[in-house]
Order: structure tokens, then sequence, then C-alpha cells
């Protein structure tokens, strides 16, 4: 809706955004549902560069300095510039409204929804996206293998995945042996429209034994 | 650990409990979706492609200018629907293809409603494509640049509800095609009355006793999580097209066909996508060929693709359902009548297909016993969002109300609903009781325990003081068997036999998270079990590249489960002999004389003088080699296997809140293809059929006609938190035809769900709420406290 939709995040220096503009998603919190109307906007430099500053952040392990003004602008948000600046496609970005969770990463740690998060708060700050896991992380590893009978799989399309995953990563990192209904209460900001919920469940449980038994967990 | 199923015929592959081919590339996020391969950076000079939409739920572009637009920063080209090469596209429908199969635009499904231009200037509902599109440099600049267009508009009256707008005076929406709002009689969907045997008037007078009903099946929309997008490139004369569409050969022929391009100069890639659920057929996608025409114009890449708001573009067809169903005192019905109004929204898309063409299956199998049945259906045009395919079209709304009149009749008659279904249904060529139907519906029963559960309606205890609960089920008959496969036409498969006897298979399939894809690597090992092969020595393309690929399987239905996989051991036998004719002059012994077994050649003479297979091809200089195998499924009319869904609820009589406990959901398969995607759809598929029950709904503003909740807020999906425990049953009681006899069983998973929480409600609270979703306000006006 066009028309309807004109509201963006916002041009350069002044975000128009009518929720906070920096959004954590608490992990063991389903995010408000509420009736307003923002709408998902594209995020691209429209023009005249600000005042250029340098911000860093690192990924995965890596760090990375963009200008601002020349690489982003004030408004572009963290899943555009993960995805776009650094092609880490495994940062998903469905509804761009903080309401699926598929663009969870972890921030220091901490589950966040880089889409409600605008690029520039993001500097000097630790981000982990899916791409920095091993591939022998035991959630991959869990979501991976999970076919028991009973469950399904704890995928079926895909794309809500890596935002579970991480967001399992950041539950298991803060409690390392969850009960089921910690899991549910956990995950519940994250959507799976194949609806993998259970099977992602027991993924989660069989992940957070493999963590323990490694003598991971902290 | 739950048990695993019984097999009926064990295999070393097929009907495996495994992990999906692709889950660790999924788990680890490296699967690449269309948004993914079409970045920015992967195309140098990409433009992005904006379109404008009503504010209005039915509104004419009076007069439109660009001018400021124009100068926008960015801004490339801006198309209007005075544009000539917008004027000369052709009108067209959702209905382009037949759902399945490849077809011209003389042959698409619904001609009769071809209703849909491209660009047009007039708007049929609040947020319908309309009037122009433009491209920018920037996907920012372009909604800018969007926003700088003006238009006048010419606001007409508009209808949303579909009685209102068959009545006489109300606005039309599509003039030309249904003066009054009620789509036409048509050849596909047949008449209005489009099922009319016996007499159900006779029917109903020698029946003891009589049940009315009315069922309605509200707005409920598809939800997958990747959005629809694109990238065409149209360089001299060739054109290419990047998307999440998960039908390549389709897509290519509609872009042929309305371009007027030949075939050959079209080429469609489809990579992984994220969802499907029936969303969006191949006519329903104009923005395909807007996108197209800018690339033409700009000499570059341009991408279009919706927003998560915009991706509520189609929807389920909400539809009012009325059912008489008359029978004897011990249970014999002897008359069935259905008359159904569907909301087509703003243009037609499948909507016959879910009014006329899904119901008259289902009479023609479950309903072949009943002496007298009448179907009567009208489908109407409003200025709502257009209703499409969505997952189990036309049978989610007719099982609505058919499990309901079976547990009206059933408490009429006093008896056990599942005694009233096991006497009744079964299918066309088999007798009754029908074992598959029989078996699905014992399976649940006990499973969820409903002799101990079930009491009188609003009669069993209450919990925590408020809280009472009931069960329910549901039933409805497959529809995917082999024989109603028959219009895909031929499937085709290639398997590249490799000189170290790995293998390449071309068994192309858009993989929309079905798991079509892992039943295909199992169905490969299985038919290629004398190669000694694992799933692991089995390459499968996953992306579909017309260019290179053969004829993809449509992802329109569960049936791609098994129906390349029945085309595999029918080329695996071309694969044997071609390897026997390859080793024959390395062994130097006659290939009607050698055999191969797990891996092994050998002369059936002196099995010691053979050797490993990949040894034998590694000296031969005709491979790889390459089988290709095109075939129409057989059409042996096999009949149809059997579905149940048993619920348990709560209902929570002070607050409204219906919580689902527990689900237990029983398909058939004939044959399991691979366990545990089968499970998965049946677990998955109740997150459709409880938000469909209790929560999903598109909410109109009555006063604009326009959509209030296109976001995942407000339009709500069940969490993890929100849903019961669902334990999946698999059978293999009916069998299909070929070598596996298998069935799809995707879309029939999210079927029952409904009506079995309807009725496990209705156990609850003795009171009967048919109009989905059951929100708690409905709950409470039903009690009497609203």
């Amino acid at each position: 809706m066009a028309r309807a939709a004109s509201s963006r995040k916002g041009a350069a220096g002044k975000p128009a955004r009518k929720r906070p503009p920096k959004v954590t998603k608490p992990v063991a919190k389903k995010p408000v549902r509420s009736a307003t109307r923002v709408v998902p906007a594209a995020h691209e430099v429209p023009g005249g560069p600000a005042a250029p500053s340098a911000i860093s952040m690192r990924v995965n392990g890596q760090t990375h300095t963009f200008e601002v003004g020349r690489d982003l602008t004030p408004s572009m948000t963290l899943s555009w510039v993960l995805r776009e600046k650094l092609g880490l496609t495994g940062v998903k970005v469905a509804c761009d409204e903080g309401a699926c969770g598929a663009c969870t990463i972890l921030l220091d740690g901490k589950a966040v929804l880089s889409c409600m998060m605008l690029a520039v708060e993001a500097a000097g700050r630790d981000i982990l996206t899916i791409e920095g896991l091993a591939r022998t992380d035991p959630v991959v590893e869990a979501f991976a293998c999970q076919c028991e009978p009973g469950y399904g799989t704890a995928l079926q399309c895909g794309i809500c995945t890596p935002g579970f995953v991480m967001a399992a990563r950041a539950l298991l990192d803060e409690n390392p042996r969850p009960t089921m209904d910690e899991v549910k209460e956990g995950l519940s900001g994250n959507l799976c429209r194949c609806g993998c919920y259970s099977a992602i469940a027991q993924a989660v449980q069989h992940a957070s034994e493999r963590k323990v038994a490694k003598g991971g967990g902290r | 650990m739950k048990a695993p199923y019984t097999p009926r015929v064990p295999r070393k592959f097929i009907g495996a409990y495994r992990p999906r081919i692709d889950a660790r590339d999924k788990a680890s996020g490296k699967t690449l979706y269309a948004d993914d391969i079409t970045l920015g950076s992967r195309f140098p000079g990409l433009l992005y492609a904006k379109v404008l939409r009503s504010p209005h739920a039915h509104a004419q572009v009076k007069r439109l200018d660009t001018t400021d637009a124009a100068r926008m920063p960015g801004v490339k080209a801006i198309l209007t629907y005075q544009d000539p090469e917008v004027a000369a596209l052709p009108v067209t429908s959702a209905g382009w293809t037949d759902g399945v199969d490849t077809v011209s635009y003389e042959r698409m499904m619904w001609h009769r409603f071809r209703d849909r231009r491209v660009l047009p200037d007039t708007a049929c509902w609040a947020g319908d494509e309309v009037g122009a599109v433009l491209a920018a440099e920037t996907e920012l600049q372009a909604e800018e640049a969007l926003r700088a267009i003006k238009v006048e508009w010419k606001v007409l009256p508009f209808v949303l509800d579909p009685v209102q707008a068959m009545k006489p005076g109300a606005p039309a929406v599509h003039p030309d095609i249904a003066p009054d709002n009620v789509m036409p009689e048509d050849e596909v969907g047949g008449p209005n009355v489009f099922v009319d045997k016996g007499d159900v008037g006779r029917g109903l007078a020698e029946a003891d006793v009589v049940v009315e009903g009315r069922s309605i099946h509200h707005n409920a929309t598809q939800n997958s999580l990747d959005n629809w997008c694109c990238v065409v490139e149209w360089n001299d004369d060739r054109l290419t097209l990047w998307s999440n569409s998960y039908e390549a050969d389709q897509s290519r022929m509609h872009i042929s066909q309305m371009l007027s391009l030949p075939i050959h100069k079209v080429r469609v890639v489809s990579s992984f996508v994220g969802g499907q659920f029936g969303r969006g057929d191949t006519g329903d996608q104009p923005f395909f060929l807007w996108t197209a025409l800018l690339a033409k114009r700009t000499g570059r890449p341009v991408k279009f693709r919706h927003t998560r708001r915009e991706s509520f573009h189609d929807s389920r067809q909400p539809a009012i359902y009325d059912g008489t169903v008359g029978a004897k005192k011990d249970g014999t019905i002897t008359s069935m009548s259905f008359k159904s109004i569907g909301n087509a929204g703003a243009y037609a898309d499948h909507t016959m297909f879910a009014l006329k063409f899904a119901p008259k299956e289902v009479t023609e199998v479950a309903l072949a016993h009943i002496p007298n049945v009448r179907f009567e259906s009208y489908g109407v045009y409003t200025n709502k969002l257009p209703a499409c395919m969505m997952r189990g079209v036309g049978n989610s709304q007719l099982n609505l109300v058919l499990g309901q009149m079976v547990d009206m009749l059933a408490e009429k008659l006093g008896m056990d609903p599942i005694d009233v279904v096991i006497k009744n249904f079964g299918h066309e060529w088999g007798t009754r009781p029908d074992e598959s139907l029989t078996r699905v519906l014992h399976e649940g029963a006990d499973r969820l325990g409903w002799a101990g559960k079930r009491h009188a309606p609003g009669k069993g205890p209450t919990y925590d003081g408020t809280k009472r609960r009931g069960v329910g089920f549901s039933f409805h008959p497959g529809w995917h068997a082999e024989w109603q496969e028959v219009r895909r036409g031929e499937v085709h498969v290639g398997i590249t036999i490799n000189p170290d006897a790995t293998v390449t298979l071309d068994a192309p399939t858009v993989e929309t998270g079905t798991g079509s894809n892992t039943c295909n690597v199992l169905g490969c090992a299985e038919a290629l079990g004398f190669l000694g092969v694992t799933a692991a020595d089995i390459h499968w393309v996953s992306i579909v590249d017309t260019d290179t690929s053969s004829k993809d399987c449509v992802q329109t239905d569960s049936s791609v489960a098994y129906l390349q996989s029945e085309v595999m051991a029918v080329a695996a036998l071309e694969v044997k002999q071609k390897i026997l004719d390859r080793v024959a002059p390395i062994l130097q012994v006659r290939a009607a004389d050698l055999q191969i077994e797990d891996g092994r050649v050998f002369p059936r003479a002196a099995p010691k003088r053979g050797m490993a297979v990949k040894d034998a091809l590694m000296r031969s200089d005709k491979v790889p080699f390459t089988v290709k195998v095109c075939r129409t499924p057989p059409g042996d009319r096999t009949g149809v296997p059997y579905i149940a869904t048993f619920a348990e609820v709560e209902v929570d009589t002070a607050t409204g809140q219906t919580q689902v406990l527990r689900m237990v959901v029983v398909n058939d398969c004939g044959t399991v293809m691979y366990a545990s995607g089968a499970e998965a759809q049946q677990v998955g598929g109740q997150v459709t059929a409880v938000g469909e029950a209790l929560t999903e709904e598109i909410i109109y503003d009555e006063a604009t006609g326009f959509p209030l909740n296109f976001n995942w807020i407000d339009y709500q999906i069940p969490t993890m938190a929100d849903m019961p425990e669902v334990e999946p049953a698999l059978l293999e009681v009916w069998r299909g035809g070929g070598e596996y006899g298998a069935c799809g069983i995707g879309e029939g998973t999210v079927t029952c769900g409904p009506r079995a929480i309807l009725n496990a409600i209705y156990n609850a609270i003795g009171v009967r709420i048919d109009d989905i979703p059951i929100k708690p306000e409905k709950v409470l006006e039903a009690l009497g406290k609203g």
C-alpha cells in the first residue's frame, strides 16, 4: 500500500520510525502485538552524504569499518547492512518489522532482531550471525540431524531456521538446561510457518544435551 | 523416542527416518533463496522497481502525472497503463496454467475469468497494483519517487460481503465478466449446480432424521516467510528471470506468451523457496511482466520484491457453506446437499477450483455411496484481497461443513460419529466399510483416547472452576493419488551415471520445503539399489534452470513426493541395461549373461570373475551416460486413501479462550516415501490448522474497505508457545498405482484440523460455533455472555 505505506526508516539522520529505533529482543518474550502501522521500507542511500564519520563493528570475529554517509546512512538497518554490504545472507529478512524473528543475530551474546536495529547503533558492538557458527556447532548439528519418529524434522523450507538457531543459541547460553516450557517460551518470538515447532523444541533439547556433554554452556 | 510407523513392505531407503538432504545447509544458513541470489552485489547496475498501489477499495485512475517522479534522484524509468508496451499486454488470470501443467494462453484453466490486466487503470481492492511502476537506482529512491506520482482517483463504490455483492444494485467489480458479481458458469467448474445425483428431495423424504447447518470459513492467507521477488535481465533478445516462483517451466511459458517471445529466448531460474502453501500461481505474477518491461526499457537488470505487507496478496477463499443431510435411523445417509457462496475477492484466480473442482472430486470418491447428492455454488466478486490457492484448496472449506454435518447427524441419531462415517463413506471403486477410512479413524481414536474422553456435548467435568474439555475429529479423502495427477502431463527425470558410479539426479522441482528433494534422493537410491549406492552418492540438482534442467515437476501439491520416484523406478531398468552394455566388452561376457548386485557386476556363470561397477565403468569410454525418461502418471483408478485429525481442547467459559491440548493426525499414505518428512508435514500442517481455527483472519475496515492487519503482529500465526502436542500417525493401508502406490498428504494435514477443533469445542461447551476463527468473543457470545 504505497499510499498508506509512506512511513519508512527515516532519511538521513532522522529516523522516522514510530517504534523505538532500537529494539533488542528479550529472548523470553513474544514480540509485542500492536497495531502500529510501521511499513517496511527500503534502506539505501538517498543521495547527499552526511558528515562522514567512521563506525566499526565486529562481525563474526572480523572488524568492519564503515564511513557513515559513504558506506551507509544512519537510516539503514543492521539486517540490511549485514546482507547487502557484507553478503551475510544467512540473516533472513521476512517481515522487516520485528514480528517473525528470521533476522535474529547475537549482539554481544544476546539475541537481537537485526531488522529492528539501525546499523549505526551497532558501532563498537560484537555481532555473531549464523555464518559465524562452526559447522559443528551443537545447535546447528541438532537442527540438521533432527528426524526421530514422532516429531518430523526441525526445518522444512528452512528460511526461518537461521533465526531459530541463533535464538536457540542465545537461550542455551543463558540457560544450558532449559525445560520444555522454557524452550517454548524462549523461542516463541520466532515464526515457523512450516510448523516445525515440536521438532525444533526437540532439537534444542538435544543441543542442550550435546553442549552439556561437551562441557559447553557457561 | 516415540514409536516409528510399520512399513508394509520394508525397503532400504524409501520410508526412512533420516535428516533431509538439505538439512545441514539450511541449519547453517547456507541455503540461498531468491532474495539472496538477487543481492545487488551480484548484479552490477541493478535497479529496483516499485509499483503504485491503490489506497481505495475500488477506484479508477482519472489522471496520472509522473513529471515530478521522473525528476526524482535515481529514477531511470516509469511505465504507466498508458504506455503502449503495457497496454498491449493481454488480459490474464491466475488460471494461466491449469495448476499443475504448463499450458498455453489458449488452454488457460479459467479463460472465462480473464479479469487481470497488468497495471490496469482500475483498482479492485485496497492494495491493488495499478497505474504505474518505476525503476530507480535504489529501493528507497524508487519508493520516494512513487510518492511523487500525482494520481487523481475516481473513487468508486465498493462491496466486501459476497451476499451484499449478489444483491441488485451492488457495485459491480468486473461488470464485463459478471455484471451481478456472480461468476458465470464455465467449462471447468461446470454449472452452478455442479453435482446433482439422484433426487435429494426424495432422499430427505425417506430420511428419519434431518440436520441442517452452516459453516463459515474466513480469510486466511498462506504466509510464506519468503516474500515474492524477482530479478529480470533482458539483454538483446534474451530474457532471464531469477525468482522464487515454484514453477519454472510454467513461468517461462507465461512470460513467453505474455511478452510475445519465443520460448527458447526466455530463461527462468528458481532457487530454494522459503515456503509456498499455495501462494500465488503463475498468472498471479504480473510483477514478472512489468519488471521485464522495465529491464527492457532501461537495459539494466531490475529487481522487484514484495514487502511483507505487500505479500498479503492472495488468500484462501472465504466461503459460507450450508449443508442439509438426511439419514435413516440406522445411520444410513439418504441425502446430502451443500450450497456455498464463496468470496473470490477482487479477481477470480482459482476460486472456482476451490468452490467446484475440489468438492466435485470429493463427491467422486468419499460420497460415491450416498444415493442423493447435490452441490451448488456461487463464486462472487467483491473488493477484497483476491483468493487463490492455499494448502488444501477448496477441501478445507468443504471439510468444515462436512465434518459438522456428520457430528450433528451422529448426535441426533445417538450414534458415535466414527460409526456414522464408516457406515457411509468410502470411494467409488471400493466397498464399505472402506478399510483405509476405518483404519485412520480407529487409529486416531485409540491414540487420542476417544472412547474415554468423549462425553455428551457440554456435559463433561469442569476444570479449574471455569474450564471445559472436549474432543472432536474430522476426516477427509486424500486427493493426490497417481491417477489424479494425470493432468500434469509428462513427469521428467534424468539420471546421469558418472564413471565412479556416483549419480547426478535431474529430477527438477523447486524445493519449497516439502521435502520432495529428499524423497527424490531416496527414490533414486532405492531404484538404483543394484548399484549399491546410498543417498550420499546421489547429487540432486537443486536449482531449476530452464536452460539446463528438464521440465520441473510443479510444486503445486504434495504428489511431487512420489511422482518423480515412480519415473525413476522405470528409468532404473534402462540404467541397468546400459551399464551391462558398457561392462560386457570389458569383462568379455555377453551383456545378457551379466548380473549386477550391490555395486558388483559379474558373469552369472562365474560370480567371482566380477568387479565393482565403478571399477568397470572407469574402464569404459562410454561414461558418463544419461537416461532420461518422461512419463505421464498412469491413470489406473485406484481410489484414494483417507485422512483423519482428532483434537482435544479446553475452553475457558469465563474468558472464551480456547486452548488446543492435543492433536492426533492420521494419514494413510499408501506408501510412506520419507517418514521424517511426512511427519513434519503432519505436525507442521497443524500450525495453519490451529491458526485458521482460532486466530487467523484478515480484518477489513468496513467503512473504507481497507485491510487492517497485513502484518504478523495483528494477523496472528501460532507460535511455539501456542501449539499443542501434535502426534503424527503414518499408515499404509490403501495402495495406489505404480511401484510405490503412494499418495501426497501435505495438504490434507491442514484440511481436517479446524473442524476437529470445532467439534471438540462443541463437545466441551455444548454450543456450536461454526464460524472460524473461533475467537474468545464468539465463544462468550455463544455462551450467552457476549
